[in-house]
């Protein structure tokens, strides 16, 4: 009993979603869409009471296979309010499925356990099933728009690759089995100075590093990215970008720094190159798009590489500085994906030019959109600014040992300085239009409470991690302190 | 990993043979295709039999939706007994706890077809 | 060569014709079911590696093995699903008919 205790936060996720299916089953059709305001109650309660969770050292359960540690924990706090805030987007949205509104706020939660699980695996079992409960899930949440062929195309484009990069990963998973005889993190870090240099150990790290990097959109594992951020429903692709591909990360970090520490440094080039591309890519090939949420997926895919970045420097400040970039990350793309949800049922089309005037129809959709944009270009003084900040200072710092990562800083600021050029093209499409609207032509949009609530959080949230940045970064360094003592 | 401790000789092995065998293949059946049946499609080629009535309809018969339905639900139901398995040989080593565990698991599996129910996903339209 | 390496050899060349299904067939359903050759190919591994390896007492590789199979029966279970869907509304399962977003 006591490992079910110690897995208390992920098993109340789970009763909900299962309470969520449930009663839907006996709740009348004109009230299922508040059931997502009750999900998002029961998450926010499980948000409070992890922090009543006082811990002197870390908890395993299991046989060791899940562990629950300041790392954990930190990710655990980072995925409830994640998915708190895709709930009421999620509710905003829920009038645009035909069927199925219920089943789409279980799934949230039932995704949301996964990536939970995600943050304690400490055994590549459960990496494998956790990883699985997120993608098998998003194939669904995907293609949730059934009747609408951009939505269906999203999720068999997802299925597709998705299906292929597990196969790898399984793979991959068996051959460090037969190297190294355990599956254990723990265990496999005892073990593999002694097999580090196997062929086939480094084979089987590498097809698993395929199937986190297609999770996480890593070149040349994003080809799915944009056309799945474009057709999926907008509170889905609002999860897709932030619990998923922080679920990828948590298990980068675990697996490198857990499960084979020793490898680091091997990899340390392999991981480079990565980011290096991985941010070019998404911003060059941001440039021409004209569909906002084509363009939030080039987007995803550089925020990617820069978080790749943090990683490649295999130092605790990179890691720390990769969990404050993320932390930034929820509140600024989730305030944008909110806006995107309610604005572009008002504009015709999904095009940037359609945001035209949408600061005379709602002035808090269009200053949190246009903080956002802010926030993502990474100019001061909100939280993608100082995210950015610490992610370049912590690879500088290493950058004695390593100097190809004085090339990889200065990739990642031209990124920077090419990314301005379409985050502010969306600004400008809502407040300077090329062709101006009349004042009056179009019709104000009425937001809802808990909406607004949830964007003046993610407005305040971007603000907080850029003016007063302190007591996330303690938070974040006590995550990584656990990580990397 | 390998017992006798050549790691590369094997990994060699391993790699050639799967590369090979894959290309071979493809290659084989590429060469039987130009070596043996020049393409040369005609109506009455493509027609599925050469004489007697011409073939109504597509071979690839459309089944009901609901058949596709139960199918599902079952494949899910058939697969995760599964790990009814393990549990049934360990049973009588099995703790308290372990089989609390397994009861919650079968809890599980009985909501989901409490859930299929309810939708309708088991009646025949 | 011993039986170990007999069997990992055969995994991967199952794990070859999976893949090479995957990446030239243009029908989903065969896509789906090459992947799950693939999957098939590390859960042999698996059970060679527990097997023939230092622990067969420890039952760690049968138990992957197990949770693949049932992850990879809900994966099936979701795909094909979706190809109903998809072939629904396109009245097709190429995949190269479904392609209406690009840039």
């Amino acid at each position: 009993m006591n490992d079910l205790l110690v897995m208390g936060l992920e098993a109340a996720v789970l009763v909900a979603g299962l309470a969520v299916l449930l009663l839907d089953l006996w709740t009348p059709p004109a009230e299922k869409r508040n059931l997502g305001y009750a999900a998002a109650i029961a998450v926010g309660a499980i948000l409070l009471a992890s922090f009543a969770i006082v811990l002197p050292r870390p908890l395993a359960a299991f046989g060791g296979m899940f562990v629950l540690d300041e790392f954990a924990l930190f990710f655990d706090r980072f995925f409830l309010l994640a998915a708190l805030l895709v709930l009421v987007i999620s509710v905003e949205f829920a009038d645009r499925f035909e069927t199925g509104v219920a089943e789409f706020y279980a799934l949230i939660l039932f995704a949301l356990a996964g990536m939970m699980f995600a943050a304690s695996a400490n055994d590549f079992t459960l990496l494998f099933v956790s990883l699985e409960l997120i993608t098998v899930t998003f194939y669904v949440l995907t293609s949730f728009q059934r009747r609408q062929t951009q939505s269906l195309e999203a999720g068999v484009k997802y299925l597709i690759l998705g299906a292929l990069s597990s196969a790898f990963l399984v793979y991959g998973i068996a051959l460090i089995y037969g190297t190294a005889g355990t599956m254990s993190f723990t265990r496999l870090a005892e073990a593999a100075p002694a097999v580090l240099d196997s062929r086939l150990l480094q084979t089987g790290l590498l097809l698993v590093l395929v199937g986190l990097g297609f999770k996480i959109a890593v070149v040349p594992f994003q080809i799915w990215a944009p056309d799945v951020y474009q057709g999926a429903p907008t509170p889905a692709t609002a999860f897709l970008a932030v619990g998923s591909k922080a679920a990828g990360f948590v298990l980068l970090l675990r697996v490198l720094f857990t499960a084979v520490p020793a490898l680091g440094p091997r990899w340390s080039r392999l991981l480079i190159v990565l980011s290096a591309v991985t941010i070019l890519y998404g911003v060059l090939c941001a440039i021409p798009q004209r569909n906002l949420k084509r363009l939030m997926g080039y987007s995803s895919i550089a925020n990617a590489g820069f978080l790749l970045l943090g990683v490649a420097t295999l130092s605790r400040d990179g890691v720390s500085a990769v969990l404050y970039y993320l932390g930034g990350y929820l509140f600024t793309v989730l305030g944008a994906f909110a806006v995107i949800c309610v604005a572009l049922r008002h504009t015709e089309g999904e095009d940037i030019p359609a945001l035209a005037g949408l600061h005379q129809r709602s002035p808090l959709l269009a200053a949190t959109l246009a903080m956002a944009m802010v926030s993502l270009a990474g100019v001061p003084p909100l939280a993608g600014f100082f995210g950015k900040f610490l992610l370049l200072k912590s690879a500088l710092m290493v950058a004695g040992d390593q100097p190809a990562l004085y090339v990889l800083v200065a990739v990642a600021v031209v990124g920077v300085v090419i990314s301005l050029y379409y985050y502010f093209g969306v600004i400008r499409a809502m407040y300077w239009p090329a062709e101006p609207v009349e004042q009056g032509h179009l019709p104000p949009i009425q937001l809802s409470r808990p909406l607004r609530w949830s964007l003046l959080l993610c407005i305040a949230g971007m603000l907080w991690l850029g003016v007063l940045p302190g007591m996330v970064v303690n938070l974040a360094n006590l995550a990584a302190q656990t990580l990397l003592p | 990993m390998p017992a006798d401790g050549h790691p590369y000789l094997f990994l060699a092995l391993f790699a050639g043979a799967a590369v090979v065998f894959c290309l071979s293949l493809l290659g084989l059946a590429r060469l039987w295709a130009m070596l043996v049946s020049p393409a040369k499609p005609g109506p009455t080629k493509n027609a599925p039999y050469e004489c007697s009535l011409a073939s109504q309809g597509d071979a690839w018969v459309q089944f009901r939706s609901a058949y596709y339905l139960y199918a599902i639900i079952f494949l899910v139901f058939d697969v995760e007994t599964v790990f009814l398995l393990p549990f049934a040989v360990a049973f009588t080593h099995l703790s308290v706890g372990a089989f609390v565990a397994m009861m919650v698991f079968l809890l599980l599996l009985v909501e989901g077809l409490v859930w299929a129910w309810r939708k309708g996903a088991l009646a025949w339209h | 060569m011993t039986t170990l390496q007999s069997y990992l050899i055969l995994s991967a060349l199952l794990f070859s014709i999976g893949l090479a299904g995957a990446l030239t067939r243009r029908n989903a359903i065969l896509v789906l079911i090459g992947i799950e050759l693939m999957l098939n190919a590390a859960n042999l591994n698996f059970i060679a590696f527990w097997r023939y390896g230092p622990h067969p007492e420890a039952l760690t590789g049968v138990m992957f093995a197990l949770f693949s199979i049932g992850v990879a029966a809900a994966e099936a279970a979701v795909g094909l699903a979706l190809i109903i869907a998809i072939y629904r509304h396109y009245k097709t399962a190429n995949l190269d008919k479904v392609t209406t977003l690009k840039g």
